[in-house]
């Protein structure tokens, strides 16, 4: 489903990917695991089109999509969540959801999708007149994977969600994606240390100053020590 | 009693007019994050497109005025490829300065191609409808300024319509307030940036063709109404479309006050000592947003 063949990024003269070789198969599930600062974040704004490669592929449901627009990628039907949840402040929590089905084949069914959002989504449905703004990170987090299940996707990219939320709530936002996982979706996670997917089938790159420097599934990377040593770290 | 409803008369027909011009603004600030000075220009392109067809061909006012608002949609689309699109992402470039000089030029450049065009004599384009409505003893406004406030409002209202119920509406406030995540949404980024630099162009092409009748058309009928925009802007704060309408009825009655109690040549200084004194009080302006909450 995706690949990316020796994939370079940098931020003025600062590299932050150096050939990262990547594949996520189709239904499959893949974590990328690694301090932050090391390239996690860049690793997906490159693979969704909002920065320039360097250099490398990047390749997509059989397309090369490096240098596509983002617009273009996400209509494709790679849905990225990203880090931050980047809500539309002043909007409504149900103008912010009806904006994930923005491409013109999702458009007509955004009705039908809201309502199978406040399915999963409790909360946002009780708040779906408020502004986004006004909401509570973890109601921010919801609405952030309420507007990525908005789209058709053919893949997910979620991007650190466990980040600044309690660790209640960091448990409950797992729960739903374990649930997203459940639905047979494509996805690629990116997490900081291991303690949220401990208990995954999926396997793991860790990304390490902008290089995969292992791979392996959850179980096997656990079973190691020097790598639980570094990683499992909160 | 009789100069009070005199005062809301005129402050509600020229805030009418003030608030389609400066909402445009407020949309291109709010996406593009520069001021287009070619605003001002769309108005005596709306202006001279209502005069031709309204006076020239003999065309009704209603098609003067979706003729005038579909040239300065096209007008507005183009500014945006020619002038503002490639500045964007420039590196080592200040976007919202150069952004800025770029549509001031293009204004100057259309101020000087309308005085080729049709010279510098004032065209004069007659009333919609003549005669005046009576509203109390000694106070009277004419059907001219009530269709101009009407007009002004209707589109105001329609665009609040488009921007909260539509697709592409939506699409506008999303880029706005969150440009990453818009694209990540699947919103073409490039099409918002026309859509808006066309929907703020026609805003100020059909005030062009309202004011066309009450000041007459010429090359420089765009300066005042730009003038007036960009006061309207800063005191405002450019934060969101609802505060730049409401900004814009204040100025509107702020004037006709002034007008009435100090004659209308004070109008501009006293506006001025008045923004001055919102500024040193609140610097963004009297409704003016952090980033993440525009339009």
């Amino acid at each position: 489903m995706l690949e990316t063949r020796g994939l370079h990024a940098s931020y003025g003269q600062t590299r932050v990917l150096q050939g990262i070789d990547l594949t996520v198969g189709d239904g499959e599930v893949v974590i990328v695991i690694g301090p932050n600062g090391h390239g996690k974040t860049t690793l997906l704004r490159t693979i969704s089109g909002l920065m320039a490669p360097t250099s490398g592929e990047v390749w997509f449901g059989g397309d090369r999509i490096d240098g596509k627009r983002p617009d273009l990628i996400a209509s494709d039907g790679l849905v990225h969540i990203p880090q931050g949840d980047l809500p539309f402040g002043d909007m409504t929590v149900e103008e912010n959801l009806v904006l994930g089905a923005f491409p013109a084949s999702d458009w007509a069914g955004r009705a039908q999708r809201l309502e199978h959002v406040f399915g999963i989504f409790a909360v946002l449905g009780e708040r779906r007149g408020q502004r986004a703004r006004t909401l509570s990170g973890g109601e921010r987090r919801m609405l952030a994977l309420g507007r990525g299940l908005m789209r058709e996707a053919r893949m997910l990219m979620i991007d650190e969600p466990s980040l600044g939320l309690a660790p209640v709530l960091v448990n409950e936002v797992y729960r739903h994606i374990e649930a997203i996982m459940r639905s047979g979706v494509t996805l690629l996670l990116v997490e900081e240390n291991f303690s949220h997917v401990h208990a995954f089938d999926a396997r793991v790159l860790l990304l390490e100053s902008g290089r995969i420097v292992r791979e392996g599934s959850v179980a096997e990377l656990q079973a190691d020590e020097s790598v639980m040593a570094t990683y499992l770290g909160t | 009693m009789r100069s009070f409803v005199q005062v809301i008369v005129s402050g509600l027909v020229t805030g009418s007019i003030y608030a389609l011009m400066t909402v445009g603004m407020t949309l291109i600030y709010g996406t593009l994050r520069t001021l287009n000075m070619a605003l001002g220009a769309m108005v005596l392109v709306g202006g001279y497109v209502s005069w031709m067809l309204f006076s020239g061909l003999g065309w009704g006012p209603l098609a003067g005025l979706v003729g005038a608002a579909a040239v300065t949609f096209v007008f507005g689309v183009l500014i945006q490829q020619v002038a503002v699109r490639p500045l964007i992402g420039k590196i080592g470039v200040d976007f919202e300065m150069t952004a800025f000089i770029s549509t001031f030029a293009v204004a100057i450049v259309l101020a000087n191609v309308a005085l080729e065009i049709y010279g510098a004599r004032n065209k004069a384009v007659p009333p919609v409808i003549a005669g005046r409505l009576g509203l109390i003893e000694g106070v009277s406004v004419s059907w001219h300024s009530l269709v101009m406030a009407g007009v002004a409002i209707t589109m105001l209202v329609a665009l609040g319509i488009f921007l909260s119920k539509t697709r592409y509406g939506l699409g506008i406030s999303a880029v706005a307030q969150q440009l990453d995540a818009a694209r990540l949404m699947g919103i073409p980024v490039q099409r918002i940036y026309n859509l808006t630099m066309g929907v703020s162009s026609a805003l100020a092409g059909i005030a062009g063709v309202l004011l066309a009748s009450v000041f007459f058309v010429s090359p420089n009928a765009g300066d005042q109404p730009l003038l007036k925009a960009l006061i309207v802007a800063i005191f405002g704060g450019l934060g969101s479309v609802r505060g730049t309408i409401v900004a814009a009825y204040i100025i509107g009655l702020l004037e006709a006050l002034i007008s009435l109690y100090f004659g209308v040549k004070w109008s501009l200084p006293v506006l001025f000592v008045v923004i001055m004194i919102v500024l040193l009080i609140r610097p963004t302006g009297l409704f003016g947003k952090p980033e993440e909450a525009r339009l």
